[in-house]
């Protein structure tokens, strides 16, 4: 370590010199530093019969699936760009036919689905159920502190400031709380997992509900905001006192500490896989499957999940994607709605949708379309 | 010089000393940031580096190897050469129109004044004037579209030091050359450009320095990929990008990706500025 | 700065125009000038080109914002203080505000120093050392914007929030400062933006300085006076338009810069209550919220409205430092 330290020591030394003696002296001395870019070999095109680049964006709730799911493909001759840029702009870039399919956890709304009317109808393929924890880096608590929604909402609403504050002390008897300030972290960007987050606690918290609302971006009455699931859990991890909300994988993969919140049978429950599937017990599913989870009964349940779907046009070709993607588009759904990638999903701690509705989302990848014959094969 | 100060009172000099030591201390205070920079950069920066930091994509896997750098330099190298190939020939274009045939005509000052309000434009705004005249609804993100969002970065900084360079070639040259009955283009192929080609070099070379460091003009016209292309017609990824991307994560392996990725394209820079001034040298000794 | 041309190259390039003929020009036939002609014509039509696509530039951003200013009024979208995404309602004020507090930060803390640094290095440094110090000034202007952002994220923030910490409750009284300090702040942003404006603000001051006659200066110091009072006398008088224009100047780029500011400003469309608190700026929000607006007109159309005002500041700004420098270079031919 120390020598290391030394040796950056040097070599700073090194660089700066190196360019300010060619400012200064008449010797025009060589260069110190390594070139870094010599490496130009383009492996790109593969161009077998099956290989294609398909590019997605949206969700960065999900984003962790379809990246795994990507490097996965890779052997099969698909390559996925999928840039996790929040659901939101996963919409709105499907819409404006800058990629090939869409990540989104809230299903479009109607007026959306209008807008991309103009380029053709689109399908929605539920993919898995996440839970959007609160997490925090509170030095000397663990996780499992327990908080209800209507605390929840008022921490969020600047109302409750200090940790050690009498309304979360009441729920957490027998915890040694700091008196250090809360420092809260929301999204900045356009958010299926604010969203959801924000679902929650409009349907706990009244003056949520009146004063900021539902949405995928709300106008947050404090706070800083940050870019990605990724972004506020970058955030939390490097802000003490913070507090934020992320999908579970990445609260699992920083080792962050999470509350245990209030469901609506009035107990506090962990996020875990369990708790999530069950949140997902007795929904209703509509035709076109744009279903939405949230406010189960279940005492098992954990109150703060949300679904996320990939989003395509039914007619890929017809939308402007080319053939070639469209095809990738198709075996990119069979891959992950099937067992391997299904399998993939547990891995990252999302909870699978009930296999009924697995199969439903099965079933409507034969009908995605290039240019009027189906694609999947 | 200051012998003659013998009569200067003792509050005068403690004056002098203290406010020369304050201006020396202001010199030391601004380069305090740079140390840091440099030094933080090298000790995070070099630990990422390794053979398959510069030889592997980036994965984009969440739990597994995050991948390297390689289609993040291949892309800034492609994007801003192809940017310099575009903005090169125009601003120098421009430039030789100003000192050869502009005169002082108001259409000359026109142009010289635009170009001037062009070095002012924030360089995100090329980037949504890219998006909004080149991407969208004209087949979406292209690295050919981030370069020439880049080139429109370029285009005045090539074009204001091209036309210094080219005014300081002397007037003499040029008419003796044309009082021996060579014409205008022949002046110009042979006498200006050839001349001031060391100085244009340079400031070619401090464009394309600036525009390889450039995040906010390719955010939404090149984006970014995984894959390592040279096919400009689709994304390409960037190493402005790519750290950026990387900075906004928990994971602290991405984020020390985000450390070795500014690292080499620091370097990058340095390196391309130390040959910009080699060539500038050559040009005034 | 040498204006002697290469002797070698001249006399090469001399020789090889003339084998053609030592004809006088009255002789050219019209055909030999064609290709000047087109020579001319095309450096012209490319000049016209250039003036053609600014004004398409501008007529573009205007077009695509006019949407967003018919809807809340150029006024009401400037000055309204409601930038609320969730409701399509855009008023940029907190992100103006944020711009506009985060460069007066920069100016407050980066001009003196790179005034100071000017003249220490134009003025009082050795011969020796000054070629490489003001070689690492200016190294500060090659080092990209994103590595401000990522070194402002990992070593500004946690570094100086005790610090900053210890400003507010000390300084409480004053006002805009006082109460809890989150980490990305108006004053983090604003600190990296003074580092990013000192270079040029310092080369600048420092063309500035050098353009101060000797004699002035020399006879400031064969009065008596010390070398700071002759700075203070003949030199800061002399250069104050200049050096203005060059605060201009760095206001300009400080006003524009976009993803050193997203990392560190917190990224709040809020207009914050003290100097710590996060905020937003006009950059920023279009790096941000771009990529999602594209499928809402009337989002995308005042984040173009938000880049138009932001375009229009730093024309303004620009054109008064222009000004400013071109005042002070007059003066310097009447001294």
């Amino acid at each position: 370590m120390r020598s290391r330290q030394w040796l950056a020591l040097a070599a700073t030394g090194a660089l700066a010199l190196g360019v300010t003696a060619c400012g200064s002296s008449n010797n025009g001395s060589s260069s110190t530093a390594s070139s870094g870019g010599g490496s130009t070999s383009a492996s790109s095109s593969g161009s077998g019969s099956g290989s294609s680049t398909i590019n997605g964006a949206g969700s960065t709730f999900a984003a962790p699936i379809y990246q795994q799911w990507g490097s996965d493909l890779k052997g099969q001759g698909v390559t996925v760009n999928y840039q996790p840029v929040g659901s939101g702009a996963g919409v709105a870039q499907l819409t404006s036919g800058t990629v090939d399919f869409a990540g989104s956890d809230p299903a479009m709304t109607d007026a959306e689905e209008r807008t991309a009317a103009a380029r053709g109808e689109v399908v929605h393929f539920p993919m898995a159920l996440g839970a959007i924890t609160a997490s925090y880096n509170v030095s000397g608590l663990r996780s499992g502190l327990r908080l209800d929604g209507s605390t929840l909402a008022d921490i969020f609403l600047g109302r409750v400031t200090k940790w050690n504050d009498p309304a979360i002390a009441a729920l957490n008897a027998g915890v040694s709380l700091p008196s250090s300030n809360i420092t809260i972290i929301h999204r900045s960007d356009d958010s299926g997992t604010t969203r959801g987050f924000t679902a929650f606690l409009s349907s706990v918290s009244p003056e949520w509900r009146s004063r900021v609302g539902v949405g995928r971006s709300v106008k947050w009455p404090t706070g800083t905001g940050a870019r990605g699931n990724d972004g506020v859990a970058a955030a939390v991890k490097q802000t003490s006192g913070a507090i934020g909300y992320v999908e579970q994988a990445y609260a699992l993969q920083n080792n962050f500490t999470f509350a245990d919140v209030r469901n609506a049978a009035g107990r506090f429950v962990a996020p875990t896989l369990a708790s999530t599937s069950a949140a997902a017990n007795g929904i209703t599913v509509p035709a076109d499957l744009r279903l939405t989870v949230g406010g189960s009964r279940d005492p098992a349940a954990y109150p703060i999940v949300s679904q996320t779907f990939v989003i395509t046009y039914r007619d890929l070709c017809r939308a402007g994607v080319k053939d070639a993607s469209a095809r990738g588009v198709a075996k990119f759904l069979q891959y992950g709605l099937g067992s391997a990638g299904q399998g993939a999903l547990r891995q990252l701690s999302y909870a699978p949708m009930p296999s009924a509705i697995n199969q439903r989302a099965v079933a409507e990848i034969a009908t995605l379309q290039c240019n009027g014959s189906p694609i999947a094969g | 010089m200051s012998a003659l100060s013998f009569t200067t009172s003792p509050r005068r000099r403690r004056t002098d000393a203290v406010m020369r030591g304050v201006l020396l201390a202001a010199t030391l205070v601004a380069l305090v940031p740079l140390v840091l920079v440099i030094y933080m950069l090298i000790s995070k920066g070099i630990g990422a580096w390794s053979w398959s930091f510069f030889t592997t994509d980036p994965t984009g896997s969440f739990l597994g190897d995050p991948g390297g750098i390689k289609s993040a330099i291949v892309g800034t190298v492609a994007m801003v050469l192809l940017a310099t190939v575009i903005a090169v020939p125009v601003g120098v274009g421009v430039a030789l129109y100003l000192t050869e045939f502009g005169g002082g005509s108001w259409f000359s000052k026109a142009v010289r004044y635009f170009v001037d309000v062009l070095t002012g434009v924030p360089s995100i705004v090329f980037g949504l004037f890219i998006y909004i005249t080149l991407v969208i609804g004209h087949g979406g993100f292209a690295g050919w579209k981030g370069s020439i969002a880049l080139a429109l970065l370029m285009l005045p900084v090539v074009t204001r030091s091209a036309e210094v360079v080219l005014l300081l070639v002397p007037n003499g040259l040029r008419e003796a050359a044309l009082a021996l009955g060579a014409p205008r283009w022949r002046v110009v192929a042979r006498v200006v450009l050839p001349t001031a080609l060391p100085g244009l070099v340079t400031g070619v070379l401090l464009a394309l320095a600036r525009a390889a460091g450039e995040t906010a003009p390719l955010l939404f016209t090149a984006v970014a990929a995984n894959a390592t292309t040279l096919n400009f017609g689709g994304r390409m990824n960037s190493l402005p990008l790519q750290i950026f991307n990387d900075v906004q994560q928990a994971q602290d392996r991405l984020v020390q990706r985000a450390w070795g990725a500014a690292l080499t394209l620091v370097v990058m820079i340095l390196l391309t500025t130390l040959i910009a001034r080699l060539a500038s040298r050559r040009s005034t000794t | 700065m040498q204006r002697e041309p290469d002797r070698g190259l001249t006399h090469v390039e001399a020789g090889t125009l003339t084998p053609g003929g030592g004809r006088s020009s009255l002789e050219r036939s019209s055909l030999r000038r064609l290709p000047d002609r087109l020579l001319k014509w095309g450096l012209t039509a490319l000049a016209a080109a250039i003036l053609a696509l600014i004004v398409y530039f501008f007529v573009r951003l205007a077009d695509e914002s006019s949407a967003a200013f018919s809807r809340f009024g150029v006024f009401g979208f400037t000055f309204d203080d409601n930038w609320d995404v969730s409701k399509n309602i855009y008023g940029a004020l907190p992100l103006l505000v944020g711009t506009l507090i985060t460069s007066v930060i920069a100016l407050v803390i980066g001009v003196p120093i790179a005034v100071a640094t000017a003249l220490y290095l134009n003025e009082l440094c050795p011969r020796r050392a000054r070629g490489v110090l003001t070689t690492l000034v200016e190294l500060l202007a090659a080092v990209p914007s994103v590595v401000y952002g990522l070194w402002g994220v990992f070593f500004l923030i946690p570094r100086l929030k005790p610090v900053e910490q210890w400003l507010s409750d000390t300084f409480s009284f004053l006002p805009f400062v006082g109460g809890p300090v989150a980490g990305p702040s108006y004053f983090i942003a604003g600190l990296i933006l003074a580092i990013m404006i000192l270079p040029i603000v310092s080369a600048i001051s420092r063309e500035v300085i050098a353009t101060v006659p000797v004699e002035q200066k020399e006879a400031a110091l064969a009065l008596g006076a010390t070398r700071w009072e002759m700075i203070r006398i003949a030199i800061l008088p002399h250069a104050r338009a200049g050096i203005t224009g060059a605060a201009m100047l760095g206001l300009g780029r400080a006003i524009g810069e976009t993803i050193a500011v997203t990392l560190v400003i917190g990224n709040a469309p809020t207009i914050g209550k003290q100097l710590f608190d996060q905020g937003y700026s006009l950059a920023a929000v279009i790096a941000n919220e771009f990529g999602e607006a594209a499928a809402t007109p009337i989002h995308r159309s005042a984040l173009i409205a938000a880049g138009l005002v932001l375009f229009v500041l730093t024309l303004l700004i620009n054109g008064g430092a222009r000004a400013f420098v071109i005042r002070g270079e007059r003066r310097r031919g009447q001294a």
